[in-house]
């Protein structure tokens, strides 16, 4: 007889929901590879141009905030232990916001008169907008805070930025209104989606799930909460100073707060790796601590664009997308899904069956040496292409692009094992 | 008809069928039972999980609540989940942590 009134997943919102926006995702990541090798002579050169656009939104848009917007949806309320405001919601934000994504990435690849960038711009500030108010619904009733819920909070906030300020680029694009440089406007975009969005994300949930997965413990958070502030205080900073035109020296003065930011959180990152119980690292751990290690060495090129002046070097900003997209984002979301995708999956199906039936393991889910291929033809495509780039031969960045889709087959194919497991 | 007494140990061992997907270890050998209760009507587990916010929360409280009323139909099962004193490594049993590689 059953006397605890606790149920399973009481805070965890309907597996479909979640699995949408993951498969969403999936098929994203797929599609952005493949277009990249089917034009790879298109990449090439400024980055603001039709093709790169349109595959950078497939890529920041379609792979990484559709997994974020996922991974929101059920990892706020088990974090913080309350219920998803709206399940329905979430539900109707991911037809929005896949529409919207769908509408853009059109727009871009084939600049079509017939419609106007106002439209995929307002769709998605829709989605992003019901996305917002159904985590900051939820969020309202956290009993008990701890720093991810902060980090989470500030992530909303430049997701809503980010939002608004590609908005007003897309209405630029329509009638051109901003008076300085679009192009400072795109920067203010990038970064904020980049550090501000996606990056609070990583940080926060990094410092709930790594823990959890490492079992690490008897460490302080003392860096974590610094590098909050200093990193949102040099954010601050940038988006105050993008809209002058003369911002040398505070640009010098916010980026280098940003970098320190950065630099904080993976120290605290490093610490936590340093107090785990569990040595061996799986296979999604293994993507994890490359990413970290990306993640490093992105910024400090980030910051050193501060100093020194790379425009010599042909097509390094495209390099520094490739590096930001796959190296860090991309690993560090390929690796996490290895241990998020098998545990809903499994919790779905087999949670009803413990202690009645056997049941498999999270790692028993899907091909692990697979994964592990997966994980080198991602780093060998990142620096094939990157370096094919680099000495702008085209054959060189097309060997490095193979590399790549076949990680996300492989990919693919390992999430469909656990699918179906 | 003799009724068995159930032992603590009964218990525990019952509870070493809920395994952690995750760890690959089950409840008890990582050290989340607490302690064991008996009494006419009740069985008392008080337990807690690795790290607050744990993903398997109100899972691994459901399964060992199932587990134990399926293996002692005649008793009340109530799970105790607390937070104080919070789990450390050195609860562990020293299987747990071989399989570890601590």
């Amino acid at each position: 007889m059953i006397q605890s009134e606790q149920v399973a997943g009481i805070y965890s919102p309907p597996f479909k929901i979640v699995s949408k926006y993951f498969i969403g995702s999936i098929i994203s990541f797929v599609v952005f590879n493949l277009l990249l090798v089917l034009n790879y002579n298109s990449i090439n050169g400024h980055h603001f141009q039709p093709k790169i656009l349109s595959l950078n939104h497939i890529a920041t848009l379609g792979f990484v905030t559709m997994v974020i917007f996922g991974a929101m949806f059920q990892l706020v309320p088990v974090v913080m232990e309350v219920k998803l405001f709206s399940p329905l919601l979430a539900e109707i934000q991911f037809w929005i916001y896949t529409s919207g994504v769908v509408l853009l990435v059109y727009k871009f690849w084939y600049f079509d008169s017939f419609i106007s960038f106002l439209l995929p711009g307002l769709i998605l500030s829709l989605a992003i907008l019901l996305f917002s108010i159904n985590i900051i619904f939820s969020m309202i009733k956290v009993k008990v805070w701890n720093i991810t819920g902060s980090y989470l909070i500030a992530a909303i906030f430049w997701l809503l930025i980010t939002a608004l300020a590609g908005y007003l680029l897309t209405k630029n694009l329509d009638k051109p209104f901003i008076k300085i440089n679009h192009l400072q406007y795109l920067n203010l975009h990038a970064i904020t989606a980049f550090v501000g969005w996606v990056g609070m994300v990583i940080m926060g949930v990094s410092f709930k799930l790594i823990p959890m997965f490492t079992l690490s413990h008897g460490y302080k958070m003392t860096f974590a909460k610094i590098s909050l502030l200093i990193t949102n205080a040099g954010l601050l900073g940038i988006n105050w100073i993008m809209h002058y035109s003369d911002t040398g020296f505070y640009n010098l003065v916010f980026g280098t707060l940003i970098f320190i930011g950065v630099i904080l959180y993976l120290i605290q990152i490093f610490i936590i790796f340093k107090k785990r119980i569990r040595k061996k690292l799986d296979i999604g751990l293994k993507f994890s601590a490359f990413a970290f290690i990306i993640f490093g060495i992105v910024s400090t090129l980030n910051f050193s664009f501060l100093f020194f002046d790379y425009e010599s070097i042909v097509n390094l900003t495209l390099v520094y997308g490739i590096i930001v997209i796959y190296g860090f984002f991309g690993t560090l979301i390929l690796g996490q899904m290895y241990k998020i995708v098998p545990f809903l999956v499994w919790y779905h199906k087999y949670s009803s069956k413990v202690g009645i039936e056997i049941v498999p393991m999270l790692k028993d889910m899907f091909n692990e040496k697979l994964a592990e291929y997966q994980l080198y033809l991602l780093l060998g495509g990142i620096v094939i292409s990157s370096s094919g780039l680099l000495i702008n031969k085209g054959i060189v960045v097309l060997i490095g692009f193979i590399l790549l889709l076949t990680n996300s087959i492989i990919f693919t194919i390992n999430m469909i094992k656990i699918f179906r497991s | 008809m003799v009724i068995k007494e159930i032992k603590r140990e009964d218990v525990l061992e019952t509870l070493k069928a809920v395994i952690d997907p995750e760890i690959g270890l089950n409840i008890v050998d990582l050290g989340l039972v607490y302690d064991v209760q008996i009494s006419d009507e009740v069985i008392l587990i008080t337990m807690t999980l690795t790290t607050p916010g744990c993903p398997m929360h109100g899972s691994i409280v459901n399964w060992v609540e199932r587990i134990i009323s399926m293996s002692f139909p005649n008793k009340i099962v109530d799970v105790q989940l607390v937070w104080e004193p919070r789990w450390t490594p050195e609860k562990m049993s020293e299987e747990a942590k071989k399989f570890l590689g601590i």
